[in-house]
């Protein structure tokens, strides 16, 4: 059977349409043989039992008159009557005792010939088979009789020879015919396969060719005799044109089966319409249409990748494209190396850590758990290094893809130095402002230490100038005050110059009790002045965060003195100057540090808060505050990871809730 | 030898008022904030009291309203911070004896206490308070004694004689032991914007420093001209 099925479609048709008709022809000729032969032989046996019963008719007169001469001719005029002379050898006829009587032979009677069929008593007649020196013949012996007496018997012989060569004509003409037919039939055959199999051969060859990846030639090919021709499609010039044909599997997907009607079908389609023909011309009418289909789709394709590279290459924005099995670098786009100063060659194949070294660590490490991140994760304000070891802060789009059948992760850089140079001016400018804000407040604040020194001083000027002497007591008195009191306007002005200072970039692990603790100094007394009173609650030995003091000082600030406002703005409606309170307290819960500053203020309504963390948006007046604040407040606050969340009822205060994630032993 | 009652938060500033006001002579009352200030007032009935006006819970001008309710001739000086000139007109307005900058001067005290002193005694005095010489075309006059609200009849009786005299030039002087407070400032500029509409120039003398910066803030400067002395006023007049 495999060595059949290895046969080609041509062979297996011609084969067996071969074969089918072969085995007929043998069936027509057995079954021809069987029937001409046998009825041939029988017949030729009746016309010899004709004879010789026309023999035993005729003859019976002469056996009982004893006529044997007339006997004699009456068997030759038999035997050699027309053509019976080839088909009869002899004849003769015995008597009742065996005798015989008269004979054809010409010469001597062959001995034991009158023996060797004889008729059985009332048999009709006995046809046998008898051999006789160089021939042999069928012996028809017939009885002749008289009324119910047998006088005699008539032997007739049949010439084998003469049978067997009109048997072996009839063989001869029988199996030519058969021979012609199978011939024409072979003929017949091997062209109607070649004729079936011809355009699956070509089919083939096509397919090879596409398979190569030439579907120029395999449209030239299947259309060469169809008037078909590729340019006349509208989509070919243009394969943004919305085709209905071509876009079908698209659009069966993602809309529904109405939507269909706006793409486009041209009213005489010269494609997707089949030729009228068998189911060959069909199939390479589909042939076709699939061939044209995936051409148009390769060029999309094609064009797609075109598009996505030149994207990739002229985009703004470095990408690079990572392994996520070794995290190595596969490929950049120019703006990589322009960025990084590094050559398109040094970066290829180099880990991704070189980029950044401290800040890259944890996005690998996010791409390395088993099925890595469902999604893309962004990375805000990372640093990382310029050959040469320069900074440069950016932000970083990390999402998986598969590059190249494996899995990697496509990382889009945005460079944002600049703006978090700006950022830092904004802070730093907005803290100014604030500054400017306090001034009347520090003045008065180191006014105090100074009025007391100023007033010690007079005194000890007065006692001099008087002559008197400065009793002990009171000079230790003025003495030690002026210290405390210089000490006292000294801090002030560390915790002015701390708040007052640029930040840097750089962070530490600090107590988030420290900077608050700095802005209380500042803020205390002066908000004491307008009967605002801190209830100050630390929780000592706080885990440490991951933050920078002077930032979180500009934090805290921002947000007593929003307080401040809120609990103005709500005297401001009441009328009254009651004494109002803000607390503040640190605690840790669940792995983060969080501070929470509460005030009785105004509140803060719904419609507020969502909008509280814009930039420039402001409930005061214009003119009064920038409405900056909060906006880097909750940037700062984002930049250490934490969170700002509000709790507030309208007329009874708010309250904002800071929390930072603990740092983490090891970094 | 008066009795002082100082109020202030601070508690260096308190310790300090005490040594320096025991050295001229007083007895020193302290109070750390005005609550307690006004029941040591209400206690001991001090000559003078000396109150800071920027204080946690009830503040300075608070405590100037109750003693003032409680004692309309009671003295009392307002301690401020430097050159918060707004404050201490409120002060003034408010009927404050005067006040004192901070950090505290020995000669300012030393003023203070002494207009305090003086003012006291003239209102025992009753002496007149306002006094007008008419020189030709230039009206002088004295101030002796305390400008208060109650002294706009005195006050509008020398100018209503200065303007009919038909002089060019008034020359007010404050006499050496003379105040003014706040309701005495308001009769004055209403007075002075009299004078400009009878195109009579007035001329001012003999203020303190503190209370040439009062004026000079209220913007009496801009109506009037200032002088230290009356000889330098009478050199201006003749100068024009």
């Amino acid at each position: 059977m495999i060595r059949f099925s290895n046969l080609s479609l041509k062979n297996k048709i011609f084969f067996s349409t071969l074969g089918v008709i072969l085995m007929i022809s043998a069936v027509i000729a057995l079954l021809a043989r069987g029937i001409l032969v046998s009825s041939l032989t029988s017949e030729l046996e009746l016309r010899g039992v004709a004879i010789a019963h026309s023999i035993a008719e005729r003859g019976g007169g002469y056996i009982l008159d004893k006529k044997y001469p007339e006997l004699l001719s009456l068997v030759f005029d038999e035997a050699t009557l027309g053509e019976r002379q080839h088909l009869i050898t002899y004849i003769f006829v015995l008597s009742k005792d065996e005798e015989v009587l008269c004979h054809t032979f010409t010469t001597p009677f062959p001995e034991n010939l009158d023996k060797v069929n004889p008729v059985a008593e009332g048999g009709y007649k006995s046809v046998r088979l008898i051999d006789f020196g160089k021939s042999s013949a069928y012996d028809i012996a017939v009885p002749i009789k008289e009324g119910l007496y047998r006088i005699g018997t008539v032997h007739v012989g049949l010439s084998k020879v003469h049978i067997d060569k009109l048997v072996t004509t009839l063989r001869i003409t029988f199996l030519g015919f058969i021979s012609f037919v199978v011939v024409i039939i072979f003929l017949i055959s091997h062209r109607l396969a070649k004729y079936i199999t011809s355009p699956i051969a070509k089919l083939t060859q096509v397919s090879d060719e596409l398979s190569r990846g030439n579907f120029d030639i395999s449209l030239d090919m299947l259309s060469s005799d169809s008037g078909w021709d590729a340019s006349e499609c509208p989509v070919y010039h243009n394969t943004d044109f919305p085709c209905w044909h071509f876009d079908q599997a698209m659009f069966k997907n993602d809309r529904d089966l109405t939507s269909t009607q706006d793409s486009q079908q041209c009213r005489n389609c010269h494609f997707y319409i089949k030729r009228a023909g068998d189911e060959v011309v069909q199939l390479a009418d589909s042939f076709r249409n699939m061939v044209w289909s995936i051409k148009l789709y390769r060029r999309r394709l094609r064009e797609s990748e075109e598009k996505y590279k030149s994207m990739f290459d002229s985009g703004p924005d470095p990408i690079l494209v990572i392994s996520c099995v070794d995290f190595r670098i596969l490929d950049v786009n120019p703006r990589v190396s322009e960025l990084y100063g590094y050559s398109r060659d040094e970066l290829i194949g180099a880990e991704f850590l070189l980029l950044g070294p401290e800040s890259n660590v944890e996005c690998i490490k996010a791409f390395e758990e088993y099925g890595g991140p469902s999604g893309c994760i962004y990375y805000p304000k990372i640093l990382h290094h310029k050959k040469g070891g320069s900074a440069v802060y950016v932000n970083m789009h990390a999402c998986p893809i598969t590059y190249k059948s494996s899995p990697s992760m496509i990382v889009a850089i945005a460079d944002i130095t600049e703006i978090i140079e700006k950022d830092a001016q904004l802070v730093q400018a907005a803290k100014m402002k604030s500054l400017g804000e306090m001034s009347a407040g520090v003045a008065h604040e180191v006014n105090q230490p100074l009025n007391a020194i100023k007033m010690g001083s007079e005194f000890l000027a007065l006692m001099a100038e008087h002559g008197r002497d400065v009793p002990a007591h009171q000079l230790s008195e003025v003495a030690n005050e002026v210290s405390t009191q210089v000490d006292r306007a000294a801090e002030i002005i560390n915790a002015l110059r701390a708040f007052g200072r640029m930040a840097d970039f750089k962070v530490d692990k600090i107590d988030i009790n420290a900077p608050l603790r700095s802005v209380l100094t500042l803020v205390t007394r002066q908000f004491e002045l307008k009967n605002i009173i801190f209830e100050v609650d630390l929780t000592e030995g706080l885990p440490h965060i991951v933050a920078q003091d002077n930032r979180l000082q500009q934090v805290f600030f921002n947000l007593v003195n929003n307080a401040r406002d809120a609990i103005s703005e709500k005297r401001e409606k009441s009328g009254l100057n009651t004494e109002e309170h803000i607390k503040i307290s640190t605690y840790g819960k669940d792995r983060e540090v969080c501070v929470r500053v509460s005030d009785s203020g105004v509140g803060i309504t719904e419609e507020v808060r969502n909008k509280i963390f814009e930039p420039f948006f402001s409930t005061k007046e214009v003119g009064y505050g920038m409405g900056l604040g909060l906006a880097i407040t909750y940037g700062i606050v984002r930049d250490y990871k934490g969170r700002v969340d509000i709790e507030s009822d309208v007329g009874k205060g708010a309250t904002f809730v800071i929390s930072f994630p603990v740092a983490s032993s090891e970094a | 030898m008066s009795k002082i009652l100082v109020i202030d938060d601070e508690k260096a500033t308190l310790s300090m008022f005490k040594m320096l006001l025991s050295v001229y002579g007083h007895e020193v009352l302290t109070a750390e904030n005005g609550e307690v200030g006004i029941e040591l007032f209400a206690a001991e009935k001090p000559d003078l009291v000396m109150t800071d006006i920027k204080m946690p819970g009830m503040d300075g001008l608070q405590v100037l309203g109750k003693i003032k309710a409680m004692s309309p001739d009671a003295e009392v000086i307002v301690i401020t911070g430097h050159g918060d000139m707004e404050l201490a007109i409120k002060a003034l307005n408010l009927d404050a004896t005067d006040f004192l900058n901070k950090p505290v001067k020995r000669e300012d005290l030393e003023k203070a206490l002494q207009l305090s002193a003086e003012r006291k005694a003239f209102v025992t005095d009753k002496q007149d308070e306002v006094q007008i010489d008419i020189e030709g075309d230039i009206a002088v006059i004295n101030v002796m004694g305390s400008l208060t609200s109650k002294s706009d009849v005195s006050l509008n009786n020398v100018f209503d004689k200065a303007f009919s005299s038909g002089c060019h030039d008034l020359i007010l002087v404050f006499q050496e032991k003379s105040s003014i407070n706040g309701g005495g400032m308001d009769t004055l500029v209403e007075s002075i914007e009299k004078a400009r509409d009878h195109k009579c120039k007035v001329h001012i003398a003999g203020l303190s420093d503190n209370f040439q910066s009062v004026f000079e803030s209220m913007g009496i400067s801009s109506m009037a001209s200032m002088s230290e002395t009356e000889d330098e006023a009478r050199s201006k007049v003749q100068a024009s």
